[in-house]
This record gives C-alpha cells, structure tokens and sequence, in this order.
C-alpha cells in the first residue's frame, strides 16, 4: 500500500470583506504542492482570492461538546522557557449553516497550541461558537499575491461551469406548453 | 455519563437540527454507517469519471469536450471531498484507495454499465446526474457537518452536470435527425433502469434506513426518492418526444404519480456483486492510473524529502 502523504487543512478567501474559511482537506509531501493541490480541488470556479493550507496534524481542535467535558488538555502548563509565537485562531459559528466550517477569528501569542487555544478561548466571543481551533502561523503555506491572477483568474472565463449558461429550464416549460424552441444562439 | 445518556443527548441534538462534528461523541454505528456511505459515495465519484472520460477525445466540437471535461474534472474534485469528510471519522486515504484497487470497496453500479455511443453523455449527465442530484440535496440536510458540507458545495458545482446532459437530449430529440433521434433513443433505453436502480434496494429490503432516518443522515427512503425522479423524468421526456422502456409504465390519477414497472432485481444483485458489463474494465483501469502515476507520487516525494534536508 502506498503513501497518500499527509494531510493538509485548506482554508479559501472568497471575497475581500469575507475572512478564510475551512474548505476541506488534501493530501500532499509539502506546503507548496498542497497549496497547488488546494487549487485544483477548490477551485475550479471563479470565487477565490487567497488560499491557506496548514498540515493536519499542526491543528489543534475541540468542540464546544469536547470543552465542556474535558479539560484535561489545559493541564500541563506550556514550556514557560518555550518561544512565544504566533497562532491563528478559527471558529465553527452558528450551527445549521450549510457550507462552513470554522473560519478564522484573528491571532493570539503562546508557547505552545494548548496556550494558544485557552488565549483563543479568553479573546474572542463564544456566542453561537461550535468549534474552535488554532494553529501555529509559521506552520501554515499562503497563496502569494502575485501568484493570484495565475492561480485563481483562468476560472473565470470557464462560464460552461455555471448552470445558469445552458437554458433547458425555459427550453422544458416551452416544449411542454407546446412553444417553438429557443435556439442557443438566441442566448 | 453513560452510554445510553451520551445516545440520548446525541440523538437530542440531531432532533434539534444540529450539526455533529468531528470531535464529537457519536455511536459506533453511526460512524461505521457514515464510513460506507461517504467512500462509496467518494469511489462512485471516482469510478464514475470513467464512461464519461472515454468521450473527451471524441467530442463533436471544442465546447462539448470543455463541457465534458469539466464535468469530468469536478468528479475528481468530488471525490477528493468525499475522501476528506470520510477521513474525520478517522478511516484513512490509504486503505480507501486500497479496498478500491483490491475490488473490496463497492461503489455506484451504475458506472459498471458501458457509454456505446456520444448520446450516452447527454443520457448520462440527464439521467444519471439527475438521480445523484436527488440523492445527494437530500444528503445536504445530513447530520454530519462534514458530510453535508461536502454535499453542499458538489450540489452547487454540479448543477450544470445535468443541465449539459439535459441540454444535449433536447437538442437531438427535438432538432436533431433522424439518425442523432435514434441514438439518443437508444441512450435513454439503455441508461433509464440503471439509474433507477441507483436509489438502492426497495425499502423493505434496505434494512440500514430506518436508523439512518432516525439519525438524520437520510431524511427520505430509496423508493421516496425514486419516486420523484420517476415523475420528473418520465413528463420531461415524453416532452421532448422520447419513449421510457418501461411495458409497465402508467399515470396514476389517484395520487397524480407515475408508477414504473419492476426493476430486474436479479440484474441489480449480480452487478453489485462484480458481475456487471464493466466490473472488471473499471477496475482494471483504476489500477493502471494509479500505477501509471507512481513515478509522479515518488518524485514529488523525493523533492519534499531533498528540501528539508536542504
């Protein structure tokens, strides 16, 4: 059986007001090639600005079920002769919204991913908050800036990806109401 | 707490509509139900690349092999979600792959029967999408956040699947000649009972549904679902001038349903047990991707391992 390599979070920023969010995971060897696996899995439609991908076993994660029922993970102290770094904090908010996961709430300092959760867990809001994770920022690969019109523009000229290009709504009711059918080239 | 107090709780919280995610206490059950589901589910996405793949290097013309290829490529994609929600519950990409290539892993029988001509794209993307489409917005609505998640992003991404099949039929049927009506014809007869025969078993014979429904991983049975796509493809067919192959076949006024004949169950068993028209020729062809593919997997290996070494 061969290696499928590990795993790699993604997070996707899909428009400038919103905040990178957790699309689901790949695998990959490195950083740099999940990103590009990142790419070609998530985006295929023209909705991305910036993309994350971070190392699965670099996130830490508890739910709010987890938190209430175990607290055994906050006892050892983090390493106090450890460096401080920082952490990005992600938040699972609201609990019937269909496509998202934990989004990122901000950065917190601390010596270690237990410090970084309980800091994530006194800085931002709890209310309507289901998930939390965080992870180390040095631990995670980013879509340059640059390489964004290389990375993410191509998909917007791939209009045949969208339903809203083939017009066999209309084309349906107009057969079953016995109208002459619109051509395509009408479009 | 005990068990039968966390079950409690677990199944409150599904009642309530809440989402259960990875981390969270759920019953063994309902961890292995929702492994055999989303592999197969995930298998069925990748196997199913294969009757389509056959036709982008046959394509009429460049927009119809961008359609094609596109619809393809995103069956890739969504197989890969399917992999990452069934990887939370802790089953690995390794053995998935692995009971895939092994001829272990069931997927979706319907990819074990032959595309014989180009109208079987537009049958295939109608029909076959159209039934995946049923099953799978009813899977949007699961109890599992990464289940439906994922089911919710391959909803939005596969709308046009079907429109593009959906578009192809209408052309032929409606404007085509004489030739392209028989062909897509044809397509339809040979396309129409396997994807019937994807909802699944009738329900009495689908003894996992009953917990699924009352987990909130499905929220209609097989024959419910099947019996919506019966209705919706039976009235849009007969619009575009097609027939169904279906003796049986007949409107019911009392309830205002189309009621379909039976399907060959004996048919449905053998193909999901490997003796189908393609079990063997699908398989055969996942291997050799995934052999041909090696030497790219080590390479990037070997890049990853030199750079860290530096």
């Amino acid at each position: 059986m061969d290696t499928q390599w590990p795993r790699y979070e993604v997070f996707e920023k899909e428009r400038p007001d919103w905040p990178h969010r957790n699309a689901g995971s790949v695998h990959a060897p490195d950083g740099e090639m999940a990103l590009l696996n990142a790419r070609d899995v998530f985006v295929r439609r023209p909705n991305c600005l910036s993309l994350w991908v971070v190392p699965s076993d670099q996130v830490f994660s508890k739910t709010i079920q987890e938190l209430a029922e175990d607290d055994s993970w906050w006892s050892a102290p983090a390493d106090a002769s450890a460096a401080v770094e920082k952490y990005l904090a992600f938040q699972k908010q609201g609990q019937r919204a269909g496509e998202t996961f934990v989004i990122h709430a901000g950065e917190v300092e601390a010596r270690s991913l237990a410090e970084a959760m309980s800091r994530a867990l006194e800085t931002f809001s709890h209310e309507n908050v289901f998930v939390w994770w965080v992870c180390p920022d040095r631990t995670v690969t980013k879509s340059e800036a640059d390489d964004a019109p290389s990375m993410f523009e191509p998909a917007h000229s791939k209009t045949y990806r969208q339903p809203n290009t083939y017009r066999v709504v209309t084309q349906m009711q107009q057969l079953k109401t016995g109208l002459a059918l619109i051509g395509e080239e009408e479009e | 707490m005990t068990d039968e107090e966390r079950l409690q709780e677990f199944e409150a919280r599904i009642a309530r509509g809440e989402k259960i995610e990875p981390g969270d206490w759920m019953p063994d059950e309902y961890r292995k139900q929702l492994v055999r589901m989303i592999s197969q589910h995930a298998h069925s996405e990748i196997v199913g690349m294969l009757p389509e793949g056959k036709y982008i290097t046959r394509a009429p013309n460049l927009r119809q092999k961008l359609v094609l290829l596109s619809k393809v490529q995103d069956e890739g994609g969504h197989g890969q979600y399917l992999y990452h929600a069934a990887e939370t519950l802790g089953a690995t990409r390794e053995e998935m792959i692995d009971a895939l290539l092994a001829g272990r892993a069931k997927y979706s029988s319907v990819f074990n029967y032959p595309s014989l001509s180009w109208a079987d794209m537009g049958a295939i993307g109608w029909l076959v999408d159209g039934a995946a489409i049923l099953n799978q917005t009813m899977l949007a609505k699961c109890s599992y956040g990464p289940y439906s998640r994922s089911m919710v992003r391959i909803c939005t991404e596969e709308g046009f699947h079907k429109k593009q099949g959906m578009e192809m039929v209408i052309r032929y049927a409606t404007q085509g000649t004489p030739k392209q009506k028989a062909m897509v014809q044809d397509a339809i007869n040979r396309w129409w009972w396997p994807s019937l025969m994807m909802f699944g078993p009738h329900d009495a014979n689908s003894p996992n549904s009953p917990q699924l429904v009352r987990w909130g991983v499905k929220t209609k049975t097989n024959d419910e679902l099947r019996q919506e796509f019966v209705d919706e493809m039976v009235s849009a067919l007969h619009a575009v001038g097609l027939s169904v192959p279906d003796p049986d076949l007949r409107y019911d006024t009392a309830t205002g349903h189309w009621l379909s004949g039976e399907i060959d169950w004996d048919e449905f068993w053998r193909v999901v047990k490997g003796d189908g028209p393609c079990n063997e020729e699908r398989l055969e062809a996942r291997r050799k991707a995934h052999d041909e593919g090696r030497w790219v997997r080590e390479a990037l290996t070997a890049y990853a391992q030199r750079k860290t070494q530096g």
